[in-house]
């Protein structure tokens, strides 16, 4: 078997060196740089796409979040709104049961008070009348005789009369 | 997540990965076995350049098929099928084991290639892979017992030549006066200096990257012989079978294949690439093309 020389050049071995390494060139771009690229191509365009759709569902719940925010804020007024109602009315009614109660209160007072003033009216005409017969009974036991009775009744009507006068005036 | 994984990793899944990384070791094993076939029992010392299997008769110069085109042409079945091995299975949102490796080589690769040589020449980062693959999967051979192509001065001289068209190429892009021009610079009586170096980038990048992994082998080979004698010389008068076991042979030449197949094949990948890099991305006036472009496109405005 023979061997070349050490130190040989050779035109053809060199045009197939060359050959070798632009076909291992084309080789690695073909079957290794290119798969890569569009296998990282692809990841970025998955990450893009992750990214633009997790941006969408922040703005939509920011979105969301205010909608509910000023929901909420809608129904702390209209709570508000609905107690104040319910305060309202209470506050007629209660009014209303009170100034009831004092128009009772002050009825049944002045009905005591026109009672009371009947009673003392009454009283005064017993009273009047219990006087006068006792006077004119006195009067007829001190004087041993019969007056004209009805001079006398007027006689005691005027006096009882002056007497209720300052009875009343003094009260 | 894990009916995904079910579905992704089932049984044909992983007889087609078995499948590539068979194929991916065949070349290897065939390239083994084309050695023992065709090589003779060891002659001693031995420095040689690649066994010429057969030779075909072409114009100019009959073409030698010899060892080093074999191997390459070895290395570059098992790179394809490594790379449909690497791309297998893979996905956007699942990514396997191996996904993250190559994610990390080819950023790694990109940011290399960006880094040296600027924006304009994103395409490169292929090229410069396949420089840096091709030239250091071929020195590795030699720890297979294979001839590395690497130190046949033919193979790295053609990488070497294609890189310097590349050059001449991104160099022409500002127009022929403007290449013969950057001759004169910076001074007119430098232009014989000038147009000697830059035949002379091809040639040293080849014979640096030859040079270093023949030399590899040589040393090797040469210490191997010397421990031998070593041997017999200091365990020589041991009876029998002790006295012709070359023990200094055991470990020693082991460290040195460390250093010349290990580290200096990938270092010397890693050069070729850089120069490649650099030679290109220095000798393009980047800034006189951006102007011309500049100039080109107001020019289609009025």
């Amino acid at each position: 078997m023979q061997s070349s020389e050490v130190i040989s050049v050779n035109i053809w071995q060199i045009i197939i060196s060359i050959c070798n390494l632009l076909i291992l060139f084309l080789i690695l771009k073909k079957f290794l740089y290119k798969p890569v690229q569009n296998m990282l191509a692809q990841r970025q365009g998955l990450i893009d796409k992750d990214l633009e759709s997790a941006r969408e569902a922040d703005k939509a719940a920011q979105a969301n979040k205010k909608l509910y925010e000023e929901k909420l804020k809608n129904a702390d007024e209209e709570a508000a709104e609905i107690i104040d109602d319910a305060k309202k009315k209470a506050q007629r009614k209660s009014d209303k049961i009170l100034s009831n109660a004092k128009d009772k209160a002050d009825d049944i007072v002045n009905q005591a008070h026109s009672d009371a003033a009947l009673e003392v009216k009454k009283a005064q005409a017993e009273i009047k009348h219990e006087i006068t017969e006792v006077s004119t009974l006195l009067s007829e036991k001190i004087l041993e005789r019969e007056i004209n009775k009805d001079d006398h009744r007027k006689l005691i009507d005027s006096f009882i009369e002056d007497l209720g006068d300052s009875y009343d005036g003094n009260e | 997540m894990k009916k995904v994984k079910e579905t992704r990793y089932n049984s044909k899944f992983k007889a087609i990965d078995t499948l590539l990384i068979i194929l991916m070791i065949l070349p290897i094993l065939f390239g083994i076995l084309l050695y023992i076939v065709f090589t003779p029992a060891s002659q001693g010392i031995e420095i040689a350049g690649a066994r010429i299997y057969f030779t075909i008769n072409m114009p100019l110069q009959p073409l030698p098929i010899t060892e080093s085109q074999v191997n390459s042409w070895l290395v570059i079945v098992s790179v394809f099928f490594l790379c449909l091995y690497l791309t297998h299975g893979m996905s956007a949102t699942h990514p396997t084991k191996r996904q993250h490796i190559v994610e990390w080589g080819i950023e790694q690769t990109k940011k290399l290639v960006s880094d040296n040589m600027g924006e304009f020449f994103d395409s490169f980062a292929p090229f410069v892979a396949a420089i840096m693959l091709l030239s250091a999967l071929s020195s590795l051979l030699t720890l297979v017992g294979l001839y590395p192509p690497t130190s046949d001065l033919n193979v790295v001289g053609g990488w070497a030549i294609l890189v310097f068209v590349l050059i001449t190429y991104y160099k022409f892009k500002c127009g022929f006066f403007h290449y013969l021009k950057s001759f004169t610079e910076p001074v007119a009586f430098l232009t014989p200096l000038n147009v000697i170096s830059e035949f002379a980038t091809p040639v040293s990048m080849a014979f640096r990257h030859y040079g270093n992994i023949l030399s590899g082998s040589v040393i090797s080979v040469l210490v191997a012989a010397a421990l031998q004698g070593l041997s017999s010389m200091i365990f020589g008068r041991l009876p029998g079978v002790l006295g012709s076991f070359p023990f200094l042979q055991i470990g020693i030449p082991a460290v040195l294949s460390v250093y010349f197949d290990i580290f200096s094949g990938l270092l010397q990948a890693f050069i070729f690439a850089m120069l490649t890099m650099l030679y290109i991305s220095s000798g393009f006036p980047e800034d006189d093309y951006r102007e011309k472009l500049k100039r080109k496109a107001q020019a289609a405005k009025s």
